[in-house]
């Protein structure tokens, strides 16, 4: 492993965003707070308001429930040393809140703790 | 502060030529007669270029902190020679006369927003360009901020709520956009900066912007040292702004 830290920080930072993944499709936020680090931020539109905090985040997460049929890509992962940034375009969003077949832009720095990559910032854009 | 060096470094050149004049051209005429070059007619003089902040902010008669906002933001002909110690500034007369008659013809479109501002050629007809100019004018608030150790320079850039993360000489390190403010401030001038737009990506009302910055010195900097900044950008009514930085120092590679 110490042979290819490239490979082992993309696989570190992949695992993180499917805790994200996983929380959002299963509509519970608790699968996806140990993905985030307690400094977390969040910033972006949802329905022409502006959204604000990761507490925002979390909360319209459970509210708006399981969203069984989500299609993540990776776009992109880019790693600078202890930081890294990652695009998300996450399709097939659904949910009490999402609505039905709606898609998602998602942005996420990362950086890398003692404790793992965790997620520092997560800005989205809806496409509605 | 750079500029003590700049000056004592700036040749000799004919005294009190334009200071204090708007660059308005009848003034500037009678200012260049007045100022008496040896007898010669000045039309036929070579100009010396102006070589500090201090004195381009002398001949357009504001503060050196607008003339740095102006060079930031408005597009402002300001020219850098790089040497190995210290890069100096320089501007022509005539560059800054042009840009004046430009910025006094075509009204701001954004007044409210400096970060906003109209950019000095005209705009872009492509929706894309507008937003990717609109973004590396924000990121060149920034640039010059820390260029000049002055976050009122930055501070526009930056969503209220910004905040900041990376590692800072091994320490991890969060918090609200004031600690980058306080930090620029406290470090001082770092005049060599080499900024370089390694990606950016816009998303719609999101955007993210690696810039990889080089030369970077200071009171806290130290010398000749390097920085990959990561900046998430939200496009807001009044225009796009920072709301997220992170950074890492290339701690190893410091010359």
């Amino acid at each position: 492993m110490q042979s290819q830290p490239y490979l082992t920080d993309y696989d570190a930072i992949v695992q993180t965003l499917q805790l994200y993944l996983d929380g959002s499709r299963q509509g519970r936020s608790e699968v996806m707070r140990p993905a985030f680090h307690p400094d977390a931020s969040f910033f972006g539109y949802a329905g022409g308001q502006l959204a604000v905090g990761i507490a925002f985040l979390f909360s319209w997460i459970d509210r708006n429930g399981p969203a069984p049929h989500l299609e993540p890509r990776f776009i992109s992962v880019d790693i600078l040393d202890s930081i890294a940034v990652v695009h998300l375009e996450v399709g097939g969003w659904s949910g009490t809140l999402a609505g039905a077949g709606v898609r998602m832009s998602d942005l996420f720095t990362l950086l890398r703790t003692p404790d793992g990559w965790r997620i520092i910032q997560k800005a989205f854009h809806w496409h509605g | 502060m750079g500029e003590s060096l700049l000056q004592a470094s700036a040749p000799a050149g004919p005294p009190g030529n334009c200071r204090r004049v708007r660059p308005v051209s009848s003034a500037r005429l009678t200012a260049g007669l007045l100022a008496g070059f040896s007898g010669m007619p000045p039309q036929n003089t070579p100009q010396r270029p102006l070589h500090s902040w201090k004195e381009i902010a002398a001949y357009l008669d504001h503060s050196e902190r607008t003339v740095r906002r102006w060079e930031a933001m408005e597009g402002l002909p300001v020219h850098r020679r790089h040497h190995d110690r210290q890069d100096t500034v320089f501007a022509y007369r005539h560059e800054l006369d042009a840009w004046s008659r430009r910025r006094t013809r075509e009204p701001r479109r954004a007044m409210a927003s400096p970060g906003e501002s109209v950019a000095p050629t005209e705009t872009p007809a492509n929706g894309y360009l507008v937003e990717h100019d609109a973004i590396t004018r924000v990121m060149h608030c920034y640039i010059a901020g820390a260029r000049a150790g002055d976050a009122e320079l930055m501070r526009p850039a930056f969503h209220p709520e910004a905040t900041i993360s990376g590692y800072c000489q091994g320490v991890e390190y969060n918090g609200s956009i004031q600690h980058v403010w306080d930090w620029i401030n406290a470090n001082g001038a770092a005049p060599n900066l080499q900024p370089r737009f390694a990606r950016i990506e816009i998303i719609g009302t999101i955007a993210v912007v690696h810039l990889e910055v080089q030369g970077w010195s200071g009171r806290l900097a130290g010398a000749n040292t390097r920085a990959s900044d990561v900046f998430t950008l939200l496009k807001q009514d009044d225009g796009w702004k920072i709301t997220h930085k992170l950074f890492h120092w290339h701690d190893d590679d410091a010359a």
